[in-house]
């Protein structure tokens, strides 16, 4: 064996990875090369050093609390699925149907399973976004010729609720501006269309499947927000995103 | 909440019973990617959660390469916005809030100074080293987590190794000190 083959299993053989030819072939040749000895002790070395550090544990109140949301948190495959084979029929049936013609402002059952389902599908993609960008002036102008109308886009990293980037997504049958923020480890998708009776409405929180929604009407726009934070947080951030719109009035 | 019955209580009794046993590794690994105590228990317990939601797709692989892979994957997503300040305090962390009565203060020391080079290679080379040497994983389960080829595994080990080495001597301060004198 050359000492570069001798060399290059050096780690592996310390690691037990290497076959018994392998091994054999390296016992030979470490007699005859200084370099690949004191690679082998060096890995054995740091081994020791290494496993000598403290083994830690789960704090008892993350487990505690990992506990009681395996308990509550429904996965994903009862709902996830078929939603999307309804969400592929409507979309389907949708087309040339136009605008929404949701009468009612609480976001109807459908309109929420799809909102879930736009929001596991930004968790479950490798791509959650289609155009990754903190930068308003980057993400608005990616609307233009892919959707009909201009969504109100703004960051709110000062308020801790950064905007990570967008995507085109469909509710109702209807193309819709998708934005996603994050807060922490949390992701919170953001849809908006034009509304058709401009007057005002208030936030309205719902909770779902261990799922948070808002929905709210501001400044002639449907909101939908939906994220795995809590209600509490969620309706901080659809607060937040009212006074960002309010600004730019 | 849903009130349709729930046809999942098996595959969560499954989820308890095959994964969560390996939530002191997720939470281990966690801690050296965050460098941080409170990131790594948020950085753990969403990646647990993202593991039930996908756990359908989990085929009876090896439960625990499974489930480090979510959380370093769940890991960079966050970190793809939100770049982590990356500081050695953290570092100093894991060694000093571990008080060990039964070793004596060399030991302590150089455990702070082991930590501390480990904490301070980069990602590849540190999450590289925690499977390995901390976490026990074979290169195939390594390969598995990383999501890169066996032969891959072996070189950046050997890489992490030395640097690992070379940033330990460096703490040492003198030159004519070696690794032996840890």
């Amino acid at each position: 064996m050359d000492c570069a083959t001798c060399e290059r299993l050096a780690g592996a053989y310390v690691d037990g990875e290497l076959s018994a030819g392998e091994v054999a072939a390296v016992e030979d040749a470490l007699p005859g090369c200084p370099r690949c000895v004191q690679l082998v002790e060096q890995a054995r070395h740091l081994r020791g050093l290494l496993r000598e550090l403290p083994v830690e544990t789960a704090p008892p109140l993350l487990r505690a609390r990992i506990a009681r949301e395996v308990r509550r948190l429904p996965s994903a495959s009862p709902w996830q699925w078929p939603r999307l084979a309804a969400l592929a029929a409507s979309l389907v049936l949708a087309i040339g149907t136009g605008w929404l013609t949701a009468s009612s402002f609480i976001a109807n059952d459908r309109e929420q399973q799809e909102l879930m389902a736009a929001y596991v599908r930004i968790g479950a993609s490798d791509h959650p976004v289609d155009v990754a960008s903190s930068d308003r002036h980057a993400v608005k102008p990616w609307f233009a010729g892919r959707i009909d109308y201009a969504p109100p886009v703004h960051d709110l990293t000062g308020e801790g609720f950064p905007l990570e980037g967008a995507r085109i997504d469909v509710v109702d049958g209807r193309k819709v501006a998708l934005l996603v923020y994050r807060h922490n480890q949390h992701r919170i998708a953001l849809v908006t269309w034009p509304a058709r009776d401009t007057s005002p409405v208030s936030v309205a929180s719902s909770q779902r499947d261990g799922f948070a929604m808002a929905s709210w009407r501001h400044a002639g726009f449907e909101l939908r927000a939906t994220s795995d934070l809590a209600p509490s947080e969620l309706a901080r951030f659809a607060l937040a995103i009212e006074r960002a719109m309010d600004a730019d009035r | 909440m849903s009130d349709a019955p729930n046809p999942d209580d098996t595959s969560r009794e499954r989820f308890r019973m095959i994964v969560l046993p390996h939530l002191d590794a997720a939470y281990r690994l966690s801690r050296w990617l965050t460098r941080d105590a409170s990131k790594a228990q948020d950085l753990t317990q969403d990646a647990v959660l993202r593991a039930l939601r996908y756990f359908h797709a989990f085929h009876g692989e090896q439960a625990r390469a499974w489930l480090l892979r979510i959380v370093r994957n769940t890991w960079l997503d966050g970190r793809r916005t939100e770049r982590t300040t990356e500081t050695l305090d953290a570092a100093e962390q894991v060694a000093a809030d571990t008080p060990d009565p039964e070793q004596g203060a060399i030991a302590g020391d150089r455990r702070q100074i082991v930590a501390r080079a480990l904490s301070s290679l980069p990602q590849p080379l540190r999450e590289i080293l925690v499977l390995r040497e901390i976490e026990d994983l074979s290169y195939k389960q390594i390969a598995e987590v990383l999501d890169m080829p066996i032969g891959t595994v072996m070189s950046r080990l050997a890489r992490a190794r030395e640097k690992l080495a070379e940033t330990l001597v460096a703490s040492l301060g003198r030159s004519e000190h070696g690794l032996r004198d840890l």
